[in-house]
């Protein structure tokens, strides 16, 4: 696909997805009694430099199979609740004990542990009520809508992302491929998925866009490592070592820059030829194709 | 406190209540079994399977057969409700809450996995609730389901469970709480799982609205009397008979209905929310009422 680089432009195409998700998250979580909570919920989902990687990736592939992308927001919105549920819990003190996050300090840093505890609790729930209730019911039929349910709930479960964090407390041996997996690249893949369900896509679609979003999603983060190391001078030492100690968990930090880009390329190709077998959806592949060499190469910033 | 009415003389609910305990903790056995990584799994279990009345379930199983269902209908709503008991238990527990060391007569989650892995056996119980009601009820239209998916939701998320649990740890400590707000933590920390469980049953049992409103205001009646008569135990019996130490809402200041409007007012108030929540009942068949008739009997009339 050639033409993709010249024709698609993925960042006016993110930039206008991103701006309308964040106007639903904004209306999706209004400030209710008691006010403390929503405030908790609302600072972590609609934190100022979220990309809205998982939602954009969503309605791309609802997009690809001709579905209408207003099937696809609420389970988009529906991603960035649960993941934001995610996130709060991996940083509280006993776990990864982050007192920042995307430049700002963390849930538990601002509201205390016990909320931040509290307002993940609310937005798991919130988010699959959100698919619930503000789906257009004449747009996707139910069956497709409990599986887009089932699919989100496994990801963040036991054998999911809630699996990946443990494995990157406990650690042991191969720890850092399952951890990249289960953390990163389940939300990858749950967000093509569930597109895929909100578009009509078949059986053998599906589970290409398991994985390709499972591609994807480890793709990031190996290049998310690989940029922090390089950022890093040697004045940092000393902070890097204490860091260490926390997290021994990236690509980078036990094989080595190199080996990660090779990582890196590796899943750039395996991603883009799990979008070989779409090219009979035409144009619509773009987006996806395209995400791909964003999530490899960083062309452009999105966020604020 | 008087002893049970003469209108349960002719049903077995210790019988009935024995049985469902025994079908609703085998089908919880078998829906989380023990898997990869096997600590979650064996956190999630030890919380899960640590004997409880099941009354959530119950109320839920009881629902659907009153309004024509069969069980098979209910049950995995009825273990998604006590999975999702389980989890608020399991964070409640923990040492920036309630810091619990005890549950059941057994040490809570934490004391025995740790924080960490407590708050994700949590996390991942609340997530396979909603994945286990979506993949594992049967004989159920799909928009009954997506129905019951949503009333949970609600029940657990910052309009419910979680208000309540918000609205508690404000409070603590301040001394004119009134009965509005005693009533909203109620409500919203106990009665509105209650009211889900059922709820959910008469939804999935096929119901119509009116019967699902009826039943509604019966599960909010008895759950708010199921408080009632928790403080009012508190201050009536000594530590021997309830089981747990008595007084200890007076000690902790806690405001509670007897603090508020004497021993004999909350008697009254006691009385009134059994009626109430039995005359909800008035309009279905007698005998698929029994249940839950004895389930509001045994609430009101407990000894501890």
């Amino acid at each position: 696909l050639p033409l993709v680089s010249t024709q698609f432009d993925l960042r006016t195409y993110w930039t206008t997805l991103r701006a309308e998700i964040n106007q639903k998250l904004d209306e999706a979580i209004p400030v209710k009694y008691p006010q403390q909570i929503y405030e908790a919920m609302r600072y972590s989902v609609l934190a100022k430099g979220a990309k809205r990687a998982p939602p954009v990736m969503c309605v791309a592939a609802c997009e690809l199979f001709g579905g209408n992308r207003l099937a696809a927001f609420p389970t988009a919105c529906a991603l960035e609740m649960v993941h934001a549920a995610s996130l709060i819990h991996d940083d509280l003190p006993y776990m990864d004990d982050d007192p920042s996050r995307r430049g700002q300090p963390s849930n538990h840093t601002v509201f205390g542990v016990d909320m931040a505890i509290l307002a993940g609790d609310a937005l798991f729930p919130l988010g699959f009520r959100h698919i619930v209730s503000a789906t257009p019911p004449n747009l996707v039929p139910e069956p497709q809508l409990l599986r887009v349910i089932t699919e989100i709930a496994r990801a963040v479960g036991s054998t999911g992302m809630a699996a990946g964090q443990f494995l990157d407390l406990e650690g042991g041996p191969n720890a850092v491929e399952f951890v990249q997996q289960k953390k990163y690249g389940e939300m990858g893949e749950c967000s093509a998925v569930c597109g895929g369900f909100l578009g009509g896509a078949g059986d053998d679609d599906i589970q290409r866009l398991r994985r390709y979003g499972r591609a994807v999603g480890v793709l990031y983060q190996v290049v998310d490592d690989i940029l922090e190391e390089k950022m890093k001078g040697e004045e940092r030492k000393e902070e890097e070592e204490e860091e260490e100690k926390k997290k021994g968990k990236s690509y980078v930090r036990k094989y080595g820059v190199e080996k990660a880009m090779e990582v890196a390329e590796d899943l750039r190709a395996k991603a883009k030829g799990e979008l070989d077998g779409f090219e009979k959806y035409g144009e619509g592949v773009f987006p996806l194709y395209s995400f791909v060499d964003y999530a490899a190469d960083r062309g452009f910033s999105v966020g604020d | 406190t008087q002893s049970p009415k003469q209108e349960e003389t002719q049903f077995d609910f210790k019988a009935y209540m024995v049985n469902k305990a025994i079908s609703v903790n085998k089908a919880l056995d078998d829906a989380v079994s023990l898997r990869d990584p096997l600590t979650i799994h064996e956190a999630m279990r030890y919380s899960l399977l640590a004997g409880g009345k099941r009354v959530r379930p119950m109320l839920c199983i009881a629902a659907c057969e009153l309004v024509g269902g069969v069980q098979s209908q209910a049950m995995p709503a009825a273990c998604a409700v006590e999975m999702i008991h389980t989890m608020s238990l399991i964070h409640d527990d923990l040492p920036c809450m309630d810091n619990d060391d005890l549950r059941r007569g057994k040490p809570t989650n934490h004391k025995v996995f740790g924080e960490d892995v407590a708050v994700l056996a949590g996390d991942s119980l609340l997530a396979f609730a909603f994945e286990y009601i979506a993949t594992a009820t049967t004989g159920v239209p799909s928009s009954r389901i997506l129905n019951a998916i949503s009333e949970l939701a609600k029940s657990i998320g910052a309009e419910g469970l979680v208000a309540g649990q918000v609205v508690d740890i404000t409070s603590a400590g301040v001394s004119d709480i009134g009965l509005d707000q005693l009533e909203f933590i109620h409500v919203h920390k106990t009665a509105q799982l209650l009211e889900a469980s059922v709820v959910l049953g008469a939804i999935l049992g096929g119901g119509d609205n009116e019967q699902v409103e009826k039943l509604r205001k019966f599960a909010r009646c008895i759950g708010l009397l199921f408080q009632v008569v928790d403080d009012i135990l508190d201050v009536t019996k000594s530590s021997a008979e309830l089981g747990k130490t008595a007084g200890k809402d007076l000690v902790a200041e806690k405001a509670t209905y007897p603090k508020l409007m004497g021993i004999e007012k909350s008697r009254e108030f006691a009385e009134k929310l059994n009626k109430e929540a039995k005359d909800q009942l008035s309009g279905f068949d007698s005998d698929k009422a029994a249940p839950l008739f004895a389930l509001a009997n045994y609430i009101a009339y407990r000894q501890n």
